[in-house]
C-alpha cells in the first residue's frame, strides 16, 4: 500500500536532534520536530555489565514525501544509526491525510486496505511483522525495509 | 511533560451515527479509528485540545516539543516552542475535524501548524474500543 507521505520518527540520545534534521535536510527533507523522552534501558543489564546507558533521548518527528522516505532513513541511519554516538533508531509510518504542510495543502493518500481496522478482536496478519522482505537478501548497509 | 487529556464527554453523550451500519453485524469494531498528530505553537494547544474534542476525541496526549528551525533565522526560542497533541479519532471524523484544522491554521494568528493521521491496525479490549470510538454499541 502506497501513501504520499510517510511520519518518521527517530529516537536518538538527546543532543542529536540537530544532526537528525542536518542529515534529513540534505536529501531532501524540510523541518522536523523534537520530543524530549525517556529511555528505558535494563536496569540490570546495565548495572550487570557495568555500561550506562543514557536515558535521555530525542524523538525527532520529520514529515516526508514518500519518495524520499528510503534516503532520508538510510541517511539516519548512516549518521546516527546504532554505530554511532547517537544511538539512533528510526521508522516510518504511514500518513494518510495531511493538512498544515506548506507544499502539500490537502492530501489524500491511495485508498487503505480493509485491513487497516482498528479492532478488538485482532487479527493475526495485523499483530503479525510482515515478513514479506525477511529473505530478500537486503545486505545490512541498506537497513531500509519496506513493508508496503 | 507530557498529560494525558480525558475525554471530553460522557459516551452517552454521543450522537447517533449517521453513516450507514455496518454491514457485517458479526464485526467487533465496524469503526476505525486512526491516530491523528498535531504539531501546533505552544501557547495555542489548549485551544486545539478543545477544538478537537468536539469531534468525539475521548483520548488525547499533549507533549512539549520544538521545531528545528535554524539557529541563524532570527526566531526567538520561545517561537520555536511546539506542542504536539496525539489524539485517537474515529475515521468518519477524520475529514471533518481536518477540514476544521486546516481552516484554524490558516486563520488563527501565530497559530500555524500541521496535522496528519496515521492509521491503526489493532487495539485490545472491547470497552476501550468503545472509549475511543466513543460508540457504546
Amino acid at each position: 500500500m502506497k501513501y504520499k507521505y510517510e511520519a518518521i520518527f527517530c529516537i536518538v540520545n538527546a543532543g542529536f536532534s540537530e544532526e537528525v534534521m542536518k542529515a534529513a535536510r540534505e536529501v531532501g527533507a524540510q523541518g522536523g520536530t523534537v520530543i524530549s523522552a525517556n529511555g528505558t534501558a535494563n536496569v540490570q543489564a546495565e548495572s550487570l555489565f557495568g555500561i550506562t546507558i543514557q536515558p535521555r533521548k530525542e524523538i525527532v518527528l520529520i514529515l516526508v514525501e514518500s519518495d524520499i522516505k528510503e534516503a532520508v532513513l538510510k541517511a539516519l541511519y548512516h549518521a546516527v544509526g546504532l554505530k554511532t554516538a547517537g544511538q539512533g533508531v528510526a521508522f516510518a509510518l504511514p500518513v494518510k491525510d495531511v493538512v498544515g504542510l506548506r507544499t502539500a495543502g490537502k492530501q489524500k493518500a491511495l485508498p487503505q486496505a480493509d485491513g487497516d481496522n482498528a479492532s478488538p478482536s485482532a487479527d493475526e496478519d495485523d499483530l503479525a511483522i510482515s515478513d514479506e522482505n525477511e529473505d530478500d537478501g537486503t545486505p545490512p548497509d541498506a537497513p531500509v525495509i519496506d513493508k508496503d | 511533560m507530557a498529560n494525558l487529556k480525558p475525554k471530553a464527554k460522557p459516551i452517552a453523550a454521543a450522537k447517533p451515527h449517521k453513516d450507514k451500519p455496518p454491514k457485517d453485524k458479526r464485526t467487533l469494531a465496524p469503526y476505525k479509528l486512526t491516530l491523528l498528530i498535531t504539531v501546533v505553537p505552544r501557547n495555542k494547544a489548549e485551544f486545539y485540545l478543545d477544538l478537537l474534542q468536539s469531534f468525539e476525541v475521548n483520548l488525547q496526549m499533549s507533549v512539549s516539543a520544538h521545531g528545528t528551525a535554524n539557529k541563524l533565522s532570527g526566531l526567538l526560542a520561545s517561537e520555536d516552542d511546539r506542542q504536539v497533541l496525539f489524539s485517537i479519532i474515529r475515521q468518519d471524523n477524520v475529514k471533518a475535524a481536518l477540514t476544521t484544522l486546516e481552516n484554524k491554521f490558516a486563520t488563527i494568528r501565530e497559530g500555524k501548524g500541521v496535522a496528519f493521521t496515521v492509521p491503526l491496525s489493532s487495539t485490545v479490549g472491547v470497552a476501550v474500543y468503545r472509549f475511543l470510538s466513543n460508540r457504546q454499541e
